[in-house]
């Protein structure tokens, strides 16, 4: 709200700098936003609040002032120069909807010379960032910049019949607005209409039909109140927000409306125009007296700081609240009809805060107490996989929740996209369904500014529709691509040159469900769209997939410029961790030394090493205690459809040291069993024992 | 040329020009040890390589290496000695060989010649700067024994509006601009509607912070997005007071500022709090001194968080009695928070995801 100071005077009783005012208004709460010197005026910005449309005109704001500054507002006469005729006489108000319009004032005023504004009140006209326009039109906005009050002149000749309607709009009605819109009504919106036609959007726009114009003789001014939430959703429907709709949606003082009027009545006459005879107001819904309990003790209990009697009722009565005793300490107070935003107890001791001042109100710590935590397992999760990722070398990324038509179809992820009923543009029209669209955005960002090698991840929901509405879900995406580490002298050649592989992403999966106790994992083969086919992997975690990993599509490299080789893991994180992990359970350090053997087995090629691991495991080995992996290979020595597979294996008793023969013995049983399944065959000079490094 | 010949091609050439260069027993040691050694040797990686050749490829890229074994072996056996510097000391040369373990196993030493070669490089990832702050931001709340929950975006018209006190079609909605899924369905504007849930659910005392993604229908620019990220706290108990809300974010906004930070707390309008506070915190940039001031445009403020006592409506939505009970709430947008501490002056810059942004936030 722009407020000029100079217009501020004309309700101060005491001369005001614009400083004293910038400080006193930030003090209660109105925050100055911009400041502005013209023609020997300060223009100050105000911000308002959406509860306080009485703040929107300079009395409110000067009433504001004068409470902070212990100032006495004026009293401002408004003499009319009157007519023999009542206004009754001559113009016939009636409202239909009383809930749309619960008080409607009119005033007629005859004789007016209409013409360029006095220099004074233009310069009120141009404080506000308006152009003036003629004196009557000037001064309908001199009242609600004054007052907050809108009014609205019509010019009577135009009003067929001399009847003013407030109604609801009928069918197929229309309206060509001030503004030159032609506008199409609707049933719900409220009109001011002649006995044969609309003239007006009420509360919102007049119609150019019956506005003022240098020919007008005779005025009609309405100063009325309306409904908020008529004005709101009509204001909406029409597409217009102006100065007089923008204050009736947030509440017109009602008890105001016959005092706007007479207030331009009596500027009119200064332009010759003469009155009529008592205003016309039709009151059908008066709203109830306002009251509310105020307790001295309840101010303490909220504010933390006992105000003292005298201030709480100065406050009060600065602000026009008037307070009866009830008992000691406990008021009744009565609301004036221009705050509408006083309806309850803790409203007044807000007052009571903004005039003691919120600076002094004290600092303290609440209390130490002891507050039941609220467990989140979802969080405690999440705050074990990001370290981990962390540690592989992902860097975390975070990306907006938004996708478009296009980007869903490319990653094909099968679900349905939420939209955005009202998006900002069409790049962000719908709701992501994959956290790696994001992820391939953020590569594609890195890759064209040099960084060729990256892991990245994102933990964070994807949304998605089904038969049960929308839905979101947590979900992690991880994304590699490019050479494993910087060079650096202390790597060999071949280190330098590795890339980033499949096996890497697949080992930090490994570990992330590792940590999380989500064991045993295993994996499937899978086709996705998104992935090339044969190079993806689900994650099945008790015969569910949970997620899965591999290469993406060739398509995907185009659509973002990415060079092919780029890996990715998407894993349902709420479906997981919906799962029981495996407990915990802490075992004794072993005593008692292990031997540790290394195996190489020759296997036909089509065995999977999955199906080798799971085999072990079911043989019951109990001094087996770890199996690893820690060579293959294939080559010109082994026949061409067998590979190498060396194994380590650990053998460890509880209780005492293992003797050499139960080794070989359980050594025996896990050749057999892989030779019965799988047809392995030990390898020639295929088995060390990593203590002696004999064969 | 192969791939794999052009490799081969350029470690010969490396070879001799190490070998050109070698002035010393220890630096010739080094070589042999740099292409023969057992474990870490070019020559034994190449073999480890070999094997994953594809099959047709294996035996000439075999000959290659045993040839490039044979050439190096005999250059290093043919060197003449008799022209080396003396022998670095014997200490030393102790240290470079290749020792062995308890368990046979091979290790090699790297030469601890030149102390001053850089030392090895681990790369590690780092956390994205909005989590890094939601965390701090966290952590003051946890040492004062609040809960942490998380809600969600996808809300009802309920919970994020009607429950907090804001009457349908009411204009103090315009402040928070929604981007609507279906009618009663939208994008949670703030983190509020969790105070709603939590308050539903459990009596108080309550402490809690809900950090959490929050929407708003806004077009993209330096300080406005349609997505960002904030906390909310919430705490309500019996002889709750604006004292101890003025207390707790003071304390709260000077573990993150710093003890000199200039804080205002001033009246404001929520729907939700009734009274309702701002905090501002003094300018970062000018400290109030410049009146041109791009950050705090001359005011010498700028605006943190939005607070205050938990509107006695939204109490009794919650089955919670305001006259026994009360609260306090605040909320605060991360990046908003984060760009004034440290002087970010585009929002954006959080959401392009640039790794040479994100990454220096971990030494923060």
């Amino acid at each position: 709200m722009r407020i000029s100071i100079d217009w501020l005077r004309e309700y101060l009783d005491g001369d005001v700098s614009a400083q004293t005012a910038v400080e006193a208004l930030e003090r209660i709460g109105l925050m100055v936003e911009g400041r502005e010197e013209k023609d020997g005026d300060t223009i100050l910005e105000v911000e308002t609040y959406s509860n306080r449309p009485d703040t929107l005109g300079h009395q409110g704001m000067a009433r504001e002032l004068a409470a902070a500054l212990g100032l006495r507002l004026k009293e401002r006469n408004w003499p009319l120069s009157e007519l023999g005729v009542r206004t009754a006489d001559l113009v016939d108000v009636q409202i239909l909807d009383a809930d749309l319009c619960p008080r409607y004032c009119g005033l007629v005023v005859k004789g007016v010379k209409v013409g360029p504004s006095p220099a004074w009140l233009q310069k009120r006209i141009q404080a506000m960032g308006l152009n003036p326009i003629n004196n009557v039109v000037d001064i309908t906005n001199y009242v609600l910049f004054s007052t907050s009050q809108p009014i609205h002149a019509f010019d009577l000749d135009k009003v067929a019949g001399a009847r003013v309607i407030i109604r609801r709009a009928k069918k197929g009605e229309k309206l060509i607005c001030l503004d030159g819109t032609d506008l199409g009504l609707t049933l719900e919106m409220l009109v001011i209409a002649d006995e044969a036609k609309p003239i007006a959007l009420a509360g919102v726009i007049g119609g150019q039909f019956s506005a003022v114009t240098e020919a007008t003789k005779d005025i009609f001014i309405e100063s009325a109140c309306f409904n908020p939430v008529s004005i709101r959703l009509t204001r909406k429907a029409a597409g217009f927000q102006t100065d007089a709709s923008y204050r009736f949606e947030r509440g017109a003082d009602i008890g105001f409306a016959p005092q706007a009027a007479q207030m331009a009545a009596s500027l009119l006459s200064q332009f010759g125009g003469r009155s009529t005879r008592e205003v016309v107001d039709i009151f059908p819904l008066p709203p109830k007296k306002k009251e509310i309990i105020l307790r001295q003790r309840r101010v303490a209990e909220l504010l933390g700081v006992a105000v003292e009697e005298a201030l709480i009722l100065k406050t009060l009565a600065d602000l026009e609240l008037a307070a009866e005793p009830q008992q000691p300490g406990v008021w009744r107070v009565k609301v004036p009809s221009w705050r509408v935003d006083l309806d309850r107890e803790a409203d007044l001791i807000e007052e009571v805060a903004r005039y003691f001042g919120y600076d002094k109100i004290p600092s303290v710590i609440p209390p130490l107490q002891v507050v039941a935590p609220i467990v989140d397992k979802c969080r405690e999760r999440i705050a074990r996989v990001r370290p981990l990722l962390f540690h592989y070398g992902f860097d975390e990324v975070v990306n907006f929740s938004f996708s478009e038509p296009d980007r869903e179809r490319l990653l094909a992820t099968g679900l349905i996209p939420v939209e955005i009923r009202n998006p900002i543009s069409a790049r962000a029209s719908l709701l992501r369904t994959s956290i790696l669209g994001g992820l391939l955005e953020t590569a594609a960002w890195n890759k064209n500014r040099g960084q060729d090698a990256l892991q990245i991840f994102e933990a964070g929901n994807i949304y998605f529709r089904d038969e049960g509405g929308c839905q979101e879900r947590l979900g992690l995406g991880l994304l590699s691509m490019g050479l494993r580490e910087e060079p650096h002298w202390t790597r060999t050649e071949l280190e330098k040159s590795r890339e980033l592989d499949f096996f890497h992403l697949k080992g930090a999966c490994e570990a992330l469900f590792h940590e999380l106790r989500y064991e045993p994992l295993s994996f499937e083969k899978t086709e996705h769209p998104c992935y090339e086919p044969g190079t993806s992997l689900a994650m099945v975690y008790r015969e569910e997939p949970v997620g899965r990993l591999g290469r993406l599509a060739s398509r995907l490299m185009e659509a973002f410029d990415l060079k092919p080789g780029v890996w990715a893991a998407d894993i349902d994180l709420e479906l997981l961790f919906g799962k029981q992990p495996k407990p915990f359970s802490y075992e004794a350090v072993a005593k008692y030394p292990s031997i540790v053997r290394d195996i190489s087995l020759l296997v036909p090629r089509n065995v999977a090493y999955q199906d080798i691991r799971k085999a072990l495991e079911k043989i019951p080995l109990p001094i087996l205690e770890e199996t690893r992996l820690i060579s293959r290979y294939e080559g010109e020595s082994i026949p061409k459809d067998k590979v190498s597979l060396t194994f380590r294996f650990s053998y460890r008793h509880p209780q005492r040291t293992l003797l050499t023969e139960e080794v070989d013995r359980t050594e025996q049983q896990v050749l057999a069993q892989l030779k019965r399944a799988f047809g392995a065959q030990l390898r020639e000079g295929g088995k060390i024992d990593n203590r002696t490094g004999k064969n | 040329m192969s791939h794999f010949e052009s490799r081969i091609d350029e470690l010969r050439r490396t070879f001799d020009g190490a070998l050109a260069g070698v002035k010393d027993a220890q630096a010739l040691e080094d070589l042999r040890n740099e292409f023969l050694s057992r474990k870490r040797g070019h020559l034994t990686l190449l073999f480890d390589e070999l094997k994953s050749l594809p099959a047709e490829e294996k035996p000439s890229a075999g000959k290659l290496v045993n040839e490039l074994k044979g050439y190096v072996q005999g250059k290093l056996d043919g060197f003449d000695k008799g022209a080396l510097a003396a022998p670095a000391s014997k200490k030393l040369k102790a240290q470079i060989k290749e020792t062995s373990d308890a368990a046979g196993r091979l290790s090699v030493e790297r030469p601890l010649e030149d102390l001053t070669l850089p030392g090895e490089k681990i790369a590690w990832g780092s956390p994205h700067p909005l989590m890094l702050f939601q965390e701090e931001i966290e952590n003051v709340f946890l040492a004062m024994g609040f809960s942490i929950a998380e809600g969600p975006e996808i809300e009802t018209d309920y919970y994020n509006f009607e429950a907090l006190n804001f009457p349908p079609h009411h204009p103090a909605r315009d402040s928070w601009d929604t981007l609507y899924l279906e009618d009663d369905l939208l994008l949670r504007t703030h983190t509020s509607p969790m105070q709603i849930r939590v308050m539903e659910k459990t009596k108080p005392p309550i402490r809690i912070i809900i950090p959490g993604k929050v929407y708003r229908r806004e077009a993209i620019d330096p300080t406005h997005l349609p997505m960002f990220c904030q906390v909310e706290g919430l705490l309500v108990d019996e002889g709750v007071t604006l004292a101890h809300l003025k207390g707790t974010l003071e304390y709260f906004i000077r573990s993150l500022f710093g003890e000199k930070i200039e804080t205002r707390f001033r009246p404001s309008f929520f729907p939700f709090t009734e009274p309702s506070a701002e905090f501002d915190i003094g300018c970062t940039i000018c400290h109030g001194s410049d009146k041109a001031c791009p950050v705090c445009e001359g005011t010498g403020w700028k605006e943190l968080l939005g607070s205050g006592m938990v509107d006695p409506q939204v109490l009794k939505n919650v089955n919670i009695d305001p006259e026994k009970y009360s609260g306090w709430a605040f909320g605060l947008g991360i990046e908003r928070t984060a760009m004034l501490r440290y002087q970010i002056t585009d929002m954006r810059t959080f959401y392009e995801n640039d790794l040479r942004f994100t990454r220096q936030f971990r030494l923060k």
